[in-house]
């Protein structure tokens, strides 16, 4: 049913639990496997220097990240192509799908502020909505 | 009598807090700090010290002498005219619209009226980088452009500030002639200099830069004009320096943002009068409406010339009518020189507070454009991460 399927993953526990998930469904459905990660800015930054400071530690965060990703993947004898941008999670990982044409999005919670989910809207809500195939939500 | 250990505790708590919460918030820290600076002004007595005014001095001279170390001198000669025009026009209409309002509409005075324009006609640069390299736009020579026009704007704000409220006499000359001096100067003798004296713990580099901005912005208040400016000349001619020694402007940032930066946005925060601001709150809105409309008029048509798509178009614009640090540092000089008073400053603050949240909210939820994928780093500045 599921021929490729995109994860989702910001590094967080909820993230995790997407991640076995699609590993699961992606070894069931024979299906290829797209991960991406994306690095968000700073809101309102003060200077240049800001913006390329919160990028470096984006690039640490995600770095062993994306190896331990690789390994899980390889134990569970799937083939993963991990895909890291900057930008706001919603519209980067919505646009990434309708480019690989995939036809599942797998996600769990993805962490962001009180303030921001309260003012810009919950991002697994938007993924949801806006994403043009099926989207799982792991919990 | 002042208990300078609590005193300073209770301000450097105070940016603590402001750290911690723009960590949570993932928002700018300067913009946490006014925030925090005016609940605490108006809740608990801020005391405005003597060496609270100076650290909080020093902070808007090093964070404007920091930004104007940030152009790159390559893309701004490369496309001088284009980059003066977008970026002159980025100033001149907001400038224009909010003098005129707050003139023939308000009635203030001409000095209040021009500081209104001066503080509300500025774009921040930072936040441009960032949609920059959000979509892509840094490795394009349109998003060069539009980012050494923010420059060109932000140049623009500075020479305003320092000129129109100078002294137009014997004292402005000899201030306009160390200014020149040390600008012909410094691209060759400071790279000269670092090389000579090393990296050393006692950062004789740091020092060295500091003393100059001292010096200048000394003579620049003699003259009547602003420490800044002066600042954002000597931080455009050491630009080249910096882009061959990135560590140095990296480590002035860290001590900057640590000790001095945090007591000028807590003091340019503490100084904004609640009560003032929830009274003029339609005049704030008023004056975010006239920058946002002028900015409009005056760069939207210049994104459809330069062929960006509708939603591209409507983003940078709205990103380009953002602003924060000079339009703080010409409201505080505006307050600090009495051209301006209480009830004035809280009104321009806060338009400049919104005008940093406002637009950046509208943009992001209704303009986003698609992101291209690509990436890159603005010359001089690290590379960013890569498409693993």
């Amino acid at each position: 049913m599921f021929r490729r399927i995109v994860i989702a993953h910001d590094g967080s526990e909820g993230a995790a639990k997407a991640l076995d998930a699609a590993l699961e469904l992606a070894q069931r459905h024979k299906a290829t496997l797209q991960m991406i990660s994306v690095e968000e800015l700073p809101q309102i930054p003060t200077t240049i220097d800001e913006v390329v400071e919160e990028k470096a530690a984006a690039n640490r965060h995600f770095d062993p990240l994306i190896a331990r990703v690789q390994s899980r993947a390889k134990a569970a004898r799937v083939r993963l192509e991990v895909h890291v941008v900057a930008g706001h999670a919603v519209p980067s990982i919505v646009e990434f799908v309708e480019r690989q044409r995939a036809d599942l999005l797998v996600v769990g919670f993805m962490g962001h502020s009180a303030l921001y989910n309260r003012v810009i809207g919950s991002t697994t809500d938007r993924l949801v909505a806006l994403a043009p195939c099926a989207v799982l939500v792991v919990k | 009598m002042e208990n300078v250990w609590l005193t300073s505790a209770l301000w450097l708590g105070l940016a603590l807090l402001a750290s911690i919460i723009s960590i949570r918030l993932a928002v700018s820290v300067a913009l946490i700090e006014i925030v925090v600076g005016a609940a605490a002004g108006n809740l608990v007595h801020l005391e405005l010290t003597e060496w609270v005014n100076f650290l909080a001095g020093f902070g808007a001279i090093m964070i404007t002498f920091l930004a104007g170390a940030e152009i790159d001198p390559r893309a701004l000669r490369r496309q001088l005219a284009p980059s003066l025009g977008i970026g002159a026009v980025s100033f001149a209409a907001p400038y224009l619209g909010c003098v005129g309002f707050a003139r023939f509409a308000l009635a203030w005075d001409w000095p209040a009226a021009q500081i209104a324009g001066i503080s509300l006609s500025t774009t921040s640069v930072a936040v441009v980088y960032a949609v920059m390299i959000e979509t892509g736009f840094n490795r394009t020579e349109m998003g060069r452009i539009i980012l050494a026009a923010c420059f060109v704007t932000d140049l623009a704000t500075v020479l305003a500030l320092g000129i129109v409220f100078a002294h137009f006499d014997a004292r402005l000359l000899v201030f306009g002639a160390a200014t020149a001096a040390a600008l012909a100067m410094l691209p060759r003798f400071a790279p000269w200099f670092f090389a000579k004296v090393g990296h050393r713990v006692s950062e004789p580099e740091t020092k060295f830069i500091a003393l100059i901005l001292l010096g200048l912005g000394g003579l620049a208040t003699i003259a009547g004009s602003e420490a800044v400016l002066p600042a954002y000349l000597v931080g455009m001619a050491l630009a080249p320096a910096f882009i061959a020694e990135p560590e140095l402007p990296h480590r002035m940032r860290i001590i900057a943002f640590t000790i001095l930066t945090p007591f000028y946005f807590l003091k340019a925060g503490s100084l904004i009068d609640l009560d003032a601001v929830i009274a003029s709150a339609g005049l704030i809105t008023v004056f975010l409406a006239i920058k946002m409309a002028t900015k409009f008029i005056g760069i939207l048509p210049l994104t459809r010339a330069f062929a960006f798509d509708g939603r591209e178009g409507m983003y940078t614009t709205l990103l380009m009518s953002t602003g924060l640090t000079f339009g703080t540092i010409s409201a505080l000089f505006g307050l600090t020189n009495r051209i301006i008073d209480q009830r004035q400053y809280a009104v321009l603050v806060s338009a400049v507070i919104a005008s940093a949240v406002v637009p950046t909210l509208i943009a992001q939820r209704w303009f986003q454009p698609l992101p291209s994928g690509i990436e890159g780093a603005s010359p001089g500045q690290p590379a960013p991460a890569e498409e693993h």
